[in-house]
C-alpha cells in the first residue's frame, strides 16, 4: 500500500463570510490518482485552491508528505513539491510558448521536453508564438506539459481535458500512467467523465460544498456517480 | 441641537479667553478651516481626495480682492459680489468634477492629480499674470469690510462665515445626500445599481467643496488686505489636506479642529522647532496608515457616553408607487460580448417571460454573470440589442438602466458596511422616489413603504435600524441586500446566487421571500444557481447558458431529458 | 547648412524628450508595471539631485553621487515597499493617499536638513561643442545619450532577461506565477525598488542644470504621470510617444511664448487624454 503524498482532513472553506465547501478530506496517493467530480459550483475549484493556499482554510489542514503545509502560501507549496495546473487562465498569455515552459526552468533547454513535444507536436511548432494567440484547448496541453515536466511529486489538475481534443486527452492519459508509474501522486477535478474513468483510481464526488460518494473506482457504480453529476 | 450651541457658545467666548493675538491668528484660521470642510465633503464623505482646493480659495480671494480694489469708493458694490466670488469657485469646482468623474473606473487616482495639477497650474498663471494679480508680490491694499475696521471684528466674521458653512456642512450630512455620499465611498458600484448617477453625485460634492473654499477665499481678501499667489498654489492645498486628516477628515468638525489646532499651531512652531513639519509629516502618515478617524476619533468614545436626545419621529410613507409600472418583458437580441481574444457571450438571444421565477444554469465560464452585466449596462455589447418592455437599454449606463425597474443582488453580498441598516433600506427606498431635490430633505430618511414593513416582520433584524450592516452575519447581509433589492419594487429582479453561504434554514427561508416576492411584485425573478435541488423548487423555465449562448429552455424535466445538456454536464467522447 | 537657430531647437526638443522618459521610466515601471501610483516619485528624484549636491559639497567626484543614490533610493524603497505600498496594493487610491503623505515627509526632511532655498550643482562637463554649425553644451549632449541608452538597456533586458520574463509573468498573471514558485512579494518590491533607483538616478543627470530645492519633486511626478497617461502604460512605444508629446508641446509651446503656455498647453493636452482616451496613443489590453 503506498504511501499519501498530499492529505487534508476537514477542510472548510469559502470567500470572506461566505462558506462554500464543508468537512472535505482526501489523499493523494504515490503512484494514484483520485479524481474529484461534481457539477459546476459544487466547491470543486474552491477546493483546489485551498489545497494550494490560494485561500485560507476557516478549518482543517493539508499535509505533505505528514508535515502541515496549511500556512504557506502557493509559491512555497510549489517549492515544497506541489505543482498546479490552474482552470483558469492557465497559461501568460503576453509570454511566448518557449518562455511559458522554460520561465521557472534550470535553462532555456527545450530538450526535458521532447516526450511531450512527441505527444503534441503543434506546442513545438509555436513555440515562439505568444500563448495568448493559442486555442482554449492548446493553452490546456500548454499547461498541463508545463505542470508535468515541473516533475513535483503531487501534481494537481483543475479540469485539464477543457477544450481539448480527443485524441489529445488520450495522450494526456499516456502521460498521466508514465507520472504514475513513476510514483507521482495526482488530484484531477474533472468534469469529462469518460476521462476521469480512465485515469482515476479513487473518486471523490462532491455537492453541496461536501462529499457526496467517496471509494476506490472499483467500489463505485457508474450509475451513481452519473446521479451526482447530471442535473 | 445642545452640540450646536456649546459651539456658538465657545465661539463667542473664545476671544476673551485667548486675548486679541490669538483671535486674530484664529479669524484667519477659521476662514482655512471653511476650506478643510470642504475637503471633508470630498474625502471624509464621498470617498475621493481633491490635491488642489487652494485653487478655489484663492480663485475667490483674487476676484473678490479685485472687485474691492476696483469699487473702493463704492465699498457696498464689493460686499454684493463677494458671494458671487464664492460661487463662481463653486462653479468650476463643479465645472471640473462632471467633466473629470464620467471617466469612471480609476477616476479615483487621476482625478486627484488633476486638481494637483489645476493648482500647480493656477500658482504659475497668478505668478506671471502681473498686470491682473500682481505677479508674485501679489493684488495689495485691498480696502477692509466696510465698517469692521477692529481686530476683533476679524475673528467674529470669520467665525460667523465658519459657523455658517458647518451649519451647511452639518445640513448635508444628515440630508439624504449626506447618506448617498457615504454609500458611495463603501460601494459605489452598488450605489449605481440602486439608480443613482454616482458621477454626479461626486461632481455635487465637488462643487460644495469648492463653494466653502471660495466662502473662506471672499472673505480672506478684504481682511489680510492682501493676495497672493500663495493662497492658490499647492502649499495651502497639501496643508487643508493634511489638517482635514489630522483632525478627523470624516467627521463634521474634525476638519475645524485640524486646522485651528495644527494649523495654527505649525505657524507658531514652524520657526522654533525645525522639525516640526516632519513629525507633523509623521504623524499624516500614521493617520492615513493606522487611524483614519484622526483627532476627533480620539473623541469619539467620549461622545458615546452622550448620545444626542433623539425625538422619536414617525415614520413617514414613501411616495409614488413604482409597482404601478406595468411588468415587462426582458428580451437580449443576438448580444455578443468580447473581452480581448475571448468570446464572453456568443450572439445570445433569451426570451424571458414578464412574470414568473426563471433559473438560469450553466457550467463554468458559460455566461451567466456575464449576461447580467450586460444587462445591468456594466458590460457592454458589441453588438445585439438589450430591450425591457420594448425600451432598449443596451448602451444605457447602470444607474439608468436601474432606474427602468432592473434591481440585482450580486453574488458576493454588497451593502454598505459602514451604513446603519436603516439607512441601507432608506437607499433602497430613495431609488427611483426620491428627487433631487428631495435628496436635501432630512425628512426622507424616516420613509417606510408597506412592503418594507411586510420585510420588517418576517425579519425582525431589520427592524434594528441603528446597527451597522457590517455587524451582520453573512445570511443576515445576504436578506439585507435582497431586501433591499425588493424595495425597489423592480420588475425584472436578478439574483446572482442569492443562498451561497446560507445554512439549510436560511435557504428554505430565502426562497420563501423569493415566492412571496414574486406573487406580491408580480413581476419576473431571474436566478442564476447551481444548486439543482432549490432550481427543482423555485423555477418554473429553466435556461441552460454554454459558452456564451442558449444551450435549451424549459421546465425543470425537459432539461434533464436533453442530450444536449446532459453532454455539457457529464462530458463525453468527441 | 541648416539655420543653426532650427537646429538649437531641434536638439533642446530632443534633450526635453529624452530626459523626459528617463525621469518617466521610474515611474513608468512602478504605475505601469505594479499598477501603484507612487506620488512620491519625484521626491525620489529629488532625492538624487541632493545626492549629487552632497558629492560637491563633500568635494567627491560627480560619479559618487551614483551609488549614493542608488543607496538612499533602494533602502528608502524597499522600506516604503514593505510598509506602505504591500498592504495597500488592491487599494489604488490608499495608496494615492499614502504615497502623497510620503512625499510631503520627503520633502519636509530636505526642508529641515537643506533648507528651503535653491541649491546649485556644478556642470560635470561644461563647456560645448560644435555640433550641426551651431554650438551645444556637452552635458547636455550627454544626457541625451545616457537616456536613450538607458531606456534602451532597460527595455533589452526586460524584453529578453529571465527576470524580466519573470516580472511580465507576474504582472499580467499573478496567480499563475505564484503557482509555479514565483515568490510574488519579492519580485513586486523588487521592481518597485528598480523604480525608485530609476527615478533617483535621473535626478542625478539633471541636477546641474536645474535649480535643486525641496519642492522640485512635484513637477516631474506630475509630468512623469502625464506621460504615461497620455503615451499608454506597459510599453516602451508608449513611454515615448508620451515623452514627444508632452516633452515636444511643452519645448514647442514655451519656446514660441513662455513656459507659463507650455505648461498650460500640456495641461490641456494631459486632461483631453484622461477625458477622451485614457489609455494613451498606444492602449494596450
Amino acid at each position: 500500500m503506498s504511501r499519501p503524498r498530499l492529505r487534508f482532513e476537514d477542510l472548510t472553506g469559502g470567500y470572506g463570510s461566505t462558506t462554500i465547501v464543508r468537512d472535505l478530506a482526501g489523499a493523494a496517493i504515490a503512484g494514484e490518482a483520485l479524481c474529484v467530480l461534481g457539477r459546476n459550483g459544487v466547491g470543486k475549484t474552491t477546493l483546489m485552491k485551498l489545497l494550494t493556499g490560494y485561500l485560507p482554510c476557516m478549518r482543517g489542514r493539508v499535509l505533505l508528505d505528514e508535515q502541515p503545509i496549511t500556512a504557506l502560501d502557493p509559491a512555497a507549496r510549489r517549492r515544497a513539491g506541489v505543482s498546479y495546473c490552474p482552470q483558469e487562465r492557465p497559461v501568460f498569455d503576453d509570454l511566448s510558448v518557449r518562455d511559458n515552459l522554460t520561465l521557472m526552468g534550470a535553462s532555456r533547454k527545450l530538450a526535458p521536453f521532447r516526450r511531450y513535444f512527441d505527444r503534441f507536436p503543434i506546442l513545438e511548432r509555436r513555440l515562439a508564438q505568444h500563448a495568448g494567440t493559442l486555442s482554449g484547448g492548446e493553452k490546456k496541453m500548454l499547461s498541463f506539459v508545463r505542470g508535468l515536466a515541473e516533475d513535483q511529486p503531487v501534481i494537481l489538475l483543475d479540469e485539464p481535458s477543457e477544450g481539448v481534443q480527443w485524441e489529445n486527452i488520450l495522450h494526456m492519459e499516456a502521460l498521466i500512467v508514465e507520472k504514475k508509474a513513476a510514483g507521482a501522486a495526482f488530484i484531477v477535478v474533472e468534469q469529462n467523465l469518460a476521462f476521469a474513468e480512465r485515469i482515476a483510481d479513487r473518486y471523490l464526488i462532491m455537492d453541496q460544498g461536501r462529499t457526496m460518494l467517496e471509494g476506490s473506482r472499483s467500489e463505485i457504480e457508474r450509475s451513481h456517480v452519473l446521479e451526482h453529476l447530471h442535473v | 441641537m445642545r452640540a450646536a450651541s456649546l459651539v456658538v457658545l465657545i465661539a463667542v467666548v473664545l476671544p476673551f479667553l485667548l486675548g486679541q493675538f490669538w483671535a486674530y491668528q484664529l479669524g484667519l484660521y477659521a476662514l482655512y478651516a471653511a476650506a478643510a470642510v470642504g475637503v471633508g465633503v470630498c474625502w471624509g464623505q464621498a470617498g475621493f481626495l481633491p490635491l488642489g482646493q487652494a485653487l478655489f480659495f484663492g480663485l475667490a480671494a483674487y476676484l473678490s480682492g479685485l472687485a474691492f480694489v476696483a469699487f473702493q469708493d463704492t465699498p457696498i458694490v464689493a460686499v454684493l459680489i463677494l458671494p458671487l466670488a464664492a460661487i463662481a469657485a463653486g462653479l468650476l469646482a463643479y465645472l471640473i468634477g462632471s467633466l473629470v468623474f464620467r471617466r469612471s473606473g480609476e477616476s479615483g487616482a487621476y482625478f486627484s492629480m488633476i486638481t494637483l495639477a489645476l493648482a500647480l497650474l493656477a500658482f504659475q498663471i497668478a505668478t506671471s499674470w502681473n498686470s491682473v494679480t500682481g505677479g508674485f508680490n501679489g493684488l495689495k491694499g485691498i480696502p477692509g469690510l466696510p465698517g469692521f475696521d477692529d481686530i476683533s471684528d476679524v475673528y467674529y466674521v470669520s467665525a460667523a462665515i465658519l459657523l455658517a458653512v458647518l451649519a451647511f456642512a452639518g445640513w448635508l450630512y444628515n440630508a439624504p445626500i449626506g447618506v448617498l455620499w457615504r454609500a458611495l465611498a463603501q460601494n459605489e458600484r452598488r450605489l449605481q445599481l440602486f439608480g443613482f448617477d454616482t458621477n454626479q453625485l461626486k461632481a455635487v460634492a465637488f462643487g460644495i467643496s469648492g463653494l466653502m473654499a471660495g466662502v473662506g477665499g471672499a472673505i480672506y481678501a478684504p481682511q489680510q488686505g492682501i493676495v497672493t499667489p500663495q493662497v492658490i498654489g499647492f502649499g495651502l492645498s497639501a496643508e487643508l489636506v493634511i489638517w482635514a486628516a489630522v483632525g478627523g477628515r470624516a467627521s463634521l468638525f474634525g476638519p475645524v479642529i485640524g486646522t485651528l489646532l495644527v494649523g495654527s499651531l505649525t505657524a507658531q512652531l514652524r520657526d522654533t522647532l525645525p522639525f516640526w513639519e516632519v513629525l507633523m509629516a509623521l504623524f499624516f502618515i500614521a493617520i492615513v496608515l493606522v487611524f483614519p478617524r484622526g483627532v476627533a476619533g480620539l473623541a469619539e468614545p467620549l461622545l458615546r457616553r452622550f448620545p444626542p436626545r433623539r425625538r422619536k419621529q414617525a415614520a413617514i410613507v414613501a411616495p409614488g408607487d413604482p409597482a404601478a409600472r406595468p411588468p415587462a418583458k426582458l428580451a437580449l437580441d443576438d448580444v455578443s460580448v468580447h473581452v480581448g481574444e475571448v468570446t464572453i457571450l456568443d450572439q445570445l438571444s433569451v426570451d424571458f417571460e414578464q412574470a414568473g421565477i426563471f433559473c438560469v444554469i450553466g457550467p463554468n465560464g458559460a455566461g451567466k454573470t456575464s449576461m447580467f452585466n450586460a444587462v445591468s449596462g456594466e458590460l457592454g455589447a458589441a453588438s445585439g440589442k438589450i430591450g425591457l418592455g420594448g425600451v432598449m437599454t443596451s448602451g444605457l449606463a447602470p444607474h439608468r438602466v436601474s432606474a427602468l425597474g432592473v434591481a440585482r443582488k450580486l453574488q458576493i453580498p454588497s451593502v454598505f458596511p459602514d451604513l446603519s441598516i436603516a439607512d441601507n433600506l432608506a437607499v433602497a427606498l430613495w431609488s427611483g422616489r426620491a428627487g433631487k431635490l428631495a435628496l436635501l430633505d432630512p425628512r426622507l430618511r424616516r420613509w417606510t413603504s408597506p412592503m418594507l414593513k411586510e420585510l420588517q416582520s418576517r425579519y425582525p433584524f431589520l427592524a434594528a435600524g441603528a446597527r451597522k450592516a457590517a455587524e451582520l452575519s453573512h445570511g443576515e447581509q445576504q436578506i439585507l441586500e435582497l431586501a433591499m433589492a425588493l424595495l425597489t419594487e423592480p420588475r425584472v429582479l436578478l439574483l446572482d446566487e442569492p443562498c451561497a453561504g446560507l445554512s439549510p434554514e436560511e435557504t428554505a427561508a430565502a426562497m420563501e421571500i423569493i415566492r412571496w416576492a414574486q406573487q406580491r411584485l408580480g413581476g419576473a425573478i431571474i436566478i442564476i444557481e447551481h444548486d439543482m435541488s432549490l432550481v427543482k423548487e423555485l423555477a418554473q423555465i429553466v435556461y441552460v447558458l454554454h459558452n456564451g449562448a442558449l444551450l435549451a429552455k424549459g421546465s425543470v424535466a425537459a432539461i434533464q431529458a436533453d442530450p444536449a445538456v446532459r453532454a455539457v454536464y457529464v462530458g463525453g467522447e468527441k | 547648412m541648416p539655420d543653426p537657430l532650427i537646429v538649437t531647437q531641434a536638439i533642446n526638443v530632443l534633450y526635453g524628450v529624452s530626459t523626459l522618459a528617463v525621469l518617466a521610466l521610474g515611474l513608468a515601471v512602478i504605475f505601469g508595471l505594479l499598477g501603484v501610483l507612487n506620488i512620491a516619485h519625484g521626491e525620489f528624484v529629488m532625492i538624487g539631485a541632493y545626492c549629487a549636491y552632497v558629492a560637491q559639497a563633500g568635494g567627491w567626484p560627480y560619479l559618487a553621487a551614483l551609488p549614493l543614490t542608488l543607496a538612499v533610493c533602494a533602502i528608502l524603497g524597499l522600506a516604503v515597499e514593505w510598509i506602505m505600498i504591500r498592504p495597500l496594493y488592491r487599494r489604488p487610491f490608499d495608496t494615492l493617499v499614502a504615497t502623497w503623505g510620503l512625499s510631503l515627509l520627503l520633502r519636509k526632511i530636505a526642508e529641515a536638513i537643506f533648507g528651503l532655498g535653491y541649491q546649485s550643482v556644478n556642470i560635470p562637463l561644461p563647456g560645448t561643442v560644435k555640433l550641426l554649425g551651431t554650438e551645444y553644451p556637452i552635458y547636455r549632449l550627454l544626457l541625451i545619450g545616457i537616456s536613450l541608452a538607458v531606456v534602451a538597456a532597460l527595455v533589452v533586458w526586460y524584453g529578453q532577461s529571465r527576470t524580466g520574463s519573470r516580472i511580465r509573468a507576474m504582472v499580467s498573471n499573478p496567480e499563475l506565477a505564484q503557482a509555479q514558485g514565483i515568490s510574488v512579494r519579492w519580485l513586486a518590491a523588487g521592481t518597485f525598488v528598480t523604480g525608485t533607483c530609476l527615478a533617483g538616478l535621473g535626478g542625478v543627470m539633471i541636477a546641474p542644470l536645474v535649480p535643486v530645492q525641496p519642492f522640485m519633486g512635484l513637477d516631474y511626478v506630475l509630468r512623469a504621470f502625464f506621460v504615461l497617461i497620455v503615451g499608454g502604460l506597459g510599453s516602451v512605444a508608449g513611454l515615448f510617444s508620451g515623452a514627444a508629446a508632452i516633452g515636444g508641446v511643452d519645448s514647442i509651446i514655451s519656446a514660441a511664448t513662455n513656459a507659463a503656455n507650455g505648461y498650460f498647453a500640456v495641461l490641456v493636452l494631459a486632461i483631453l487624454f484622461l477625458w477622451l482616451r485614457p489609455r494613451g496613443i498606444v492602449a494596450r489590453g
